[in-house]
């Protein structure tokens, strides 16, 4: 498990993008036990502080739950692992969005293009397969 | 917690440290950032003691250092301080007969952790490894306070790497961090708390994160305001 992190938003709201980056492509199981927060620090080579932080901030999201002195699991809520999954395309639609609006193109042409590309690109993964 | 208040230190007639204060906080790693020659290295020394300061105060825990605060709070300079004929195990023996707090279990862990001999002697050691071994003699200590002096400086891109990697375990997780550099580049991910020194000065002290949050600056950027600015 590695990240690579940029320097200017938050090293904790990172990892906890990195955490909803996992839980949508379904890598991490509803229930499933985590890193304690010392070994995640090791993994993600961050400040063990961060890794506290990035926890409790998760823990307050309902993303991940501890009972007493076990180790911390991933929701077993289905309703805000969904959310996860659709708060991430959202945020990727917008991002796409807004760097075709600076050019200014109709978006039926993009539309197609996209699909294109999608295709193409899946094609490829099939083929190295 | 260390508090740093009002330090004024001449060599001479020259201020190297005109009234400067500052805190670092255990459980944190405080970078004391600033170009050569601010006088980085005058601070640690002045709160190890190894140097007299001319006013102002300087606190570990409330307390002014005393003999027994070398048991509390250790000082790794940018050099070895061991005689270079000795061989790692030798340096470790001569630590273990001056300091209560040596783990000699923890020594021998971050040997393995940076792969290095105990039979080598440390006039035969790359720069790179001299500055683990370095490392080692004040990070086996069992210490609250750690203060290094650019640990990373002129040494190799993955001895770099390994040693702020150090930064990310339990060898440091409780303990309080000052460290100093002038290239922020290797641990602006790792450290807690920075404070921007020029001309013996504090220009800047903040937490990284929270710079991050709500001004979305790196550290670089906060640098390129305080120094260019």
């Amino acid at each position: 498990m590695t990240v690579k992190f940029n320097n200017r938003d938050p090293v904790y709201v990172q990892v906890i993008r990195h955490f909803k980056e996992q839980i949508a492509k379904g890598y991490f199981e509803p229930g499933q036990e985590i890193p304690s927060r010392r070994e995640l620090a090791n993994q993600l080579k961050i400040n063990p502080n961060t890794a506290q932080r990035a926890y409790k901030e998760m823990e307050e999201q309902g993303l991940i739950f501890t009972e007493g002195n076990m180790p911390s699991c991933i929701t077993k809520d289905e309703a805000v692992l969904k959310s996860v999954r659709e708060e991430l395309i959202i945020e990727a639609v917008d991002l796409f969005l807004g760097s075709i609006k600076s050019i200014d193109v109709p978006l039926s042409e993009v539309l197609e293009l996209v699909k294109k590309k999608h295709d193409a690109e899946s094609g490829e993964a099939e083929e190295s397969k | 917690m260390i508090e740093v208040k009002n330090v004024e230190k001449k060599y001479g007639r020259k201020r190297v440290l005109k009234g400067l204060s500052f805190t670092a906080e255990k459980g944190e790693i405080t970078c004391l950032i600033g170009i050569n020659g601010v006088g980085k290295t005058t601070i640690m020394k002045a709160i190890m003691a190894l140097t007299p300061i001319n006013s102002g105060e300087i606190l570990i825990d409330g307390k002014k250092i005393r003999k027994e605060s070398f048991e509390k709070v250790t000082f790794i300079p940018d050099t070895i301080t061991m005689l270079p004929q000795m061989k790692i195990c030798d340096a470790f023996s001569f630590m273990a007969d001056f300091y209560k707090n040596w783990d000699p279990q923890r020594a021998e862990e971050l040997l393995q952790f940076f792969k290095l001999d105990p039979t080598e002697r440390i006039a035969n050691l790359s720069k790179g490894n001299m500055a683990k071994v370095n490392m080692i003699l004040g990070l086996a200590l069992n210490v609250d306070y750690l203060l290094m002096d650019e640990p990373f400086s002129g040494i190799d891109i993955f001895s770099r790497e390994q040693i702020a990697e150090v930064f990310t375990s339990h060898l440091i997780e409780d303990r309080g961090v000052i460290i100093t550099t002038h290239e922020i580049s290797d641990i602006e991910h790792l450290i807690d708390r920075a404070v921007l020194i020029d001309n013996g000065e504090v220009l800047k002290e903040f937490s990284v994160e929270e710079v991050r949050e709500k001004e979305g600056k790196s550290v670089v950027d906060v640098m390129r305001e305080v120094y260019r600015g």
